[in-house]
């Protein structure tokens, strides 16, 4: 297990724990506008340290549990992209996890306080 | 230094179980990713280097996968695949996983094995009376006869528990492959 650490801005996080996050942050990214893969991953590999190649299988998850929708669109430059977009069920499953997340990060930042406080 | 053909190989040697279509749409995937990667000027040992293992990637690919399969069919074979799978994904896995399996192999092994021993009683008593006439009693066939009727009661009692057992170790490996990849869902 890695603990928490800050290195050059960029979080690393405990891998199980990560992925868990990353699935909340392919759908909120997602919730803007519609992205094509390499897009997505540069996004969160800005902020997150992650293995790039996970972001793929866990696109491909989402998308068999009926989250996300895929469609290719060509580009001026270079291949064809294939795009993600968030359902219905996408949406409802986002809701879903972003209570989870705050229900649980309001729960740690608690305990943290408590703890600074000596109680 | 890892080049894209090399990943590319190795990530489908990783996906053999699965169908060529299948392959080849998530060959494409990182394929587009290569090719994004080089417009930006990145060599094609960074932009591997960045995805990470080709192995690892095809095995988080295959769990889930297999799970599926396992949901969709609740065959033997495919049940040990994903037993199999669940098990790839980490030691510590291994307790989890194959535990519970063996505790489930083995309730279900023993209470069919009762069931036919009980169903198959009465020809015991017969094949006794044969190889030793003088021993026979009536009251031992007739307690065999109850304990065979008791047999194929717990012989469906089993037919159910079987199916109900196995499809919550089914639910549990799919929760388990959810937990091994940090899903948030079923926290």
């Amino acid at each position: 297990m890695q603990g928490s650490e800050q290195q050059d801005g960029v979080i690393q996080m405990n891998v199980q724990f990560k992925k868990g996050i990353l699935e909340i942050c392919v759908l909120v990214l997602l919730v803007k506008k519609d992205c094509y893969g390499y897009e997505l991953v540069q996004k969160i590999s800005e902020k997150v340290e992650i293995a790039e190649g996970s972001i793929y299988p866990l696109l491909r998850r989402l998308t068999k549990e009926g989250y996300l929708t895929t469609y290719l669109q060509e580009s001026t430059e270079g291949p064809s992209r294939k795009y993600y977009k968030l359902t219905e069920l996408g949406h409802a499953h986002l809701q879903q996890q972003l209570n989870e997340w705050y229900a649980f990060s309001e729960a740690v930042n608690q305990l943290i306080k408590d703890g600074e406080n000596g109680e | 230094m890892v080049n894209k053909e090399q990943f590319l190989r190795d990530l489908d040697d990783a996906l053999k179980p699965l169908s060529a279509e299948e392959r080849e749409d998530i060959r494409r995937d990182y394929d587009e990713h290569f090719v994004l990667g080089k417009e930006e000027g990145k060599t094609e040992a960074e932009i591997a280097e960045a995805l990470g293992s080709p192995r690892k990637i095809g095995k988080e690919i295959l769990a889930v996968y297999q799970v599926e399969k396992a949901q969709s069919k609740a065959s033997t074979g495919n049940i040990l695949r994903a037993v199999w799978a669940g098990i790839g994904l980490g030691f510590l896995n291994l307790i989890l996983v194959l535990g519970p399996f063996i505790a489930l192999v083995a309730v279900l092994a023993s209470g069919w094995i009762a069931a036919g021993s009980f169903v198959l009683s009465p020809l015991l008593v017969l094949v006794n009376a044969i190889l030793y006439p003088g021993t026979f009693e009536w009251f031992d066939l007739f307690v065999s006869v109850a304990t065979a009727g008791f047999g194929l009661l717990l012989g469906i009692f089993m037919y159910f528990l079987s199916k109900g057992l196995v499809w919550m170790f089914v639910r549990y490996l799919k929760w388990n492959v959810n937990l091994v990849r940090g899903g948030l869902s079923h926290a």
